[in-house]
């Protein structure tokens, strides 16, 4: 699904990643795991085709090449980057939100865009799934919530658009034991064997509760070991400084 | 320019010759002063002189008289209206109400008071001119059950025209109102309507007046408010006047009683080279009193935009509670955004904030709102969107809210 080849990235002639290679497939789970300023948010904001990056090497999604390719245009074709940080916006509406970006990516995929009232449904549908409060809905996005609030607004995004694959960056970060669970039980149900799942995370924590297939660790921006879910453990117990 | 000024002041119909000489003393006023230039203070930031110049090969005074019009009314919500075609006041509906508690009426020098108060040289062409206009007095515990659309009509024949009138309205003790001036127009050509609108809120009673703008329009607003609050009482001024051309608000507030509140917002979508400014100056005289003044206006190509808000705040009116705010967004670099707030205090236990901001949109929500799928320019207008109706929602009658947003849309998009 996803093929990354000797991506590096410049920002202001400083090096970010130094030649990243990662090969994703449908149905798996990656974990990304690397001490602070290794570079594992920058290859989330690279994947989503944040701008102001300086890049080289190629990744590919579903054979297509992605570096020309816009961020809206990204996220039409099944590309999905949970925000470490979810942004605050006054004055927009969740709801309002999350439909005109569901039939936004709907008509992109030739699906029909949904009524209002449909779409209601599916949302309040998501919610329950979720243990989210549909007040949630009708508040301004991401105003005034919680950190733990704004990462399920994340998760239910995530769980509405249906990506291929998800981006999930340090959705983890700030968390408790009861969101982190909400957060990881909406991965979880939302995994199949068509889409994937790359978790950008500092603590094995959430690998308890989202198992991966597969475990790297980033360090100077390379990819310096892949392992199993135990690798996560180990680095648990010696981190990361004999890496 | 040749400004018609052989114009009669004679023809104006039904005026006792004690009027025509305080009119002809206005005029003279006028003549001295000329439109209002960049060279005063107070219009620093527009040069309605040279605007007028621009736009207006002549100008004759109005005096049209009303036309027999079938105007098209709201239908999102059930209100009373009165109509006025051209200035005039030409019908009113008050089916909601019990309709011995209004007074309605066209507007005559009843308040002797209001003639002649030269505060500026379009007030002095108003009191020298002004034909129309509406008085609507209310009576003391009399609360409105339904708003009131006040349908300000243009018809198609008013090129190079000035339209002046003057409303009065008055709210009694304990009296309730909200009021919407809804301006409609099919001029093609340049016009200028010049209001000036005298408000008195007497003890406990409420006021919130909406003005909003229903067309794109080729008219040049002019608007003074002089209003007047007594203790407890409330005033709400709402300025929706996007699709104008040109438009300048000013309010003269008066907070004469204790624990009288007082809001004035506006949110303005500007396009293609429109002008609009709020003014204000509002006067803390008593104290126990709070007012409120949020502007947010949101520029699109070669615009400009002003906000001149001054406070007052006498000796006595201690533990007054002011605050302003004005916020602009740019969505390119060819519109002009300018802000002047003032504050004279004279008490020395109050709380008065100010603040002002202008940038463009910011490019985090732009991308937050991409990586959902959103086209860059679908994420500026529904950030856009969501600057101004911040405003709207603060409007606590979810049906004038709702209508307001409505507007909003077709202001924002055209449609």
């Amino acid at each position: 699904m996803l093929e990354i080849k000797e991506l590096t990235t410049k920002v202001n002639e400083k090096s970010i990643l130094n030649g990243v290679n990662l090969n994703i497939k449908a149905g798996e789970v990656h974990a990304i795991m690397g001490p602070n300023g290794s570079g594992k948010s920058t290859l989330a904001n690279v994947l989503s085709g944040k701008d102001g990056y300086e890049i080289s090497g190629s990744i590919k999604f579903n054979g297509e090449n992605l570096t020309e390719v816009s961020i809206e245009e990204r996220a039409q074709k099944g590309i999905f980057l949970a925000f470490q940080y979810p942004l605050e916006i006054p004055g927009v509406n969740t709801n309002n939100f999350l439909k005109t970006s569901l039939n936004t990516v709907r008509k992109a995929r030739g699906e029909k865009e949904l009524d209002t009232l449909t779409f209601l449904k599916l949302v309040k549908e998501k919610c329950l799934e979720l243990g989210v409060d549909e007040k949630f809905l009708s508040r301004q996005l991401n105003v005034g919530f919680s950190g733990g609030e704004k990462k399920k607004n994340e998760i239910l995004q995530m769980k509405l658009l249906e990506p291929k694959l998800s981006v999930l960056d340090e959705t983890d970060s700030g968390l408790d034991i009861d969101a982190l669970r909400i957060v990881a039980d909406g991965v979880n149900s939302s995994k199949t064997k068509n889409n994937a799942f790359l978790i950008i995370t500092h603590y094995q924590r959430l690998l308890d509760y989202i198992k991966p297939d597969f475990v790297h660790v980033l360090s100077k921006g390379r990819i310096v070991k892949t392992g199993n879910s135990e690798l996560a453990q180990e680095l648990e117990k010696s981190g990361y400084a004999n890496l | 320019m040749n400004q018609n000024y052989e114009f009669n002041i004679e023809n104006i119909k039904n005026i006792s010759l004690e009027e025509i000489k305080s009119r002809q003393n206005s005029f003279k006023l006028f003549k001295e002063k000329g439109f209002p230039n960049k060279r005063l203070e107070e219009w620093k930031f527009t040069d309605l002189n040279k605007i007028i110049n621009d736009n207006f090969k002549e100008l004759n005074f109005n005096n049209v008289e009303k036309e027999n019009k079938n105007i098209e009314l709201i239908k999102d919500f059930e209100h009373n209206s009165i109509v006025l075609v051209n200035g005039f006041l030409k019908s009113k509906n008050f089916k909601y109400e019990n309709e011995e508690n209004i007074i309605i009426s066209e507007y005559k020098n009843i308040q002797k008071k209001d003639k002649n108060e030269s505060i500026n040289s379009l007030i002095d062409l108003n009191n020298a001119f002004f034909v129309g206009g509406f008085f609507l007095e209310i009576s003391r515990d009399y609360k409105f059950d339904r708003p009131l659309v006040v349908y300000n009509y243009f018809s198609n024949n008013l090129k190079d025209t000035i339209v002046n009138n003057k409303n009065s309205i008055i709210l009694n003790e304990n009296s309730n109102l909200d009021l919407i001036e809804y301006n409609l127009d099919i001029s093609k050509s340049n016009f200028i309507h010049n209001n000036y609108t005298n408000i008195t809120i007497s003890k406990n009673a409420s006021l919130k007046n909406y003005a909003i703008q229903g067309c794109k329009s080729s008219c040049f607003y002019y608007k003074f408010i002089k209003s007047k609050l007594d203790t407890n009482s409330n005033y709400e001024d709402y300025i929706f006047l996007s699709g104008l051309k040109f438009s300048r608000t000013e309010e003269d507030i008066d907070i004469e009683g204790e624990h009288a509140n007082c809001v004035v917002q506006s949110a303005l979508f500007l396009d293609l080279e429109s002008h609009q400014e709020v003014k204000t100056n509002l006067n803390h005289l008593k104290p126990n009193c709070k007012s409120y003044q949020k502007i947010k206006n949101v520029l699109n190509k070669k615009c400009k935009s002003a906000y001149q808000g001054k406070i007052f705040v006498k000796d006595i009116a201690q533990k007054t509670d002011a605050y302003q705010l004005s916020k602009a967004l740019l969505l390119d670099d060819s519109s002009e955004f300018n802000a002047k707030p003032e504050l004279e205090i004279y008490a020395d236990d109050v709380k008065c904030s100010h603040g002002s901001t202008s940038g463009s949109v910011n490019e985090d929500s732009i991308y937050y709102l991409m990586t959902r799928g959103i086209s860059r320019k679908n994420a500026i207008d529904l950030l856009t969107k969501a600057f101004l109706f911040e405003i709207a929602n603060s409007i606590s009658n979810v049906e004038i809210k709702n209508f307001v947003e409505k507007n909003m849309d077709r202001q924002i998009y055209g449609h």
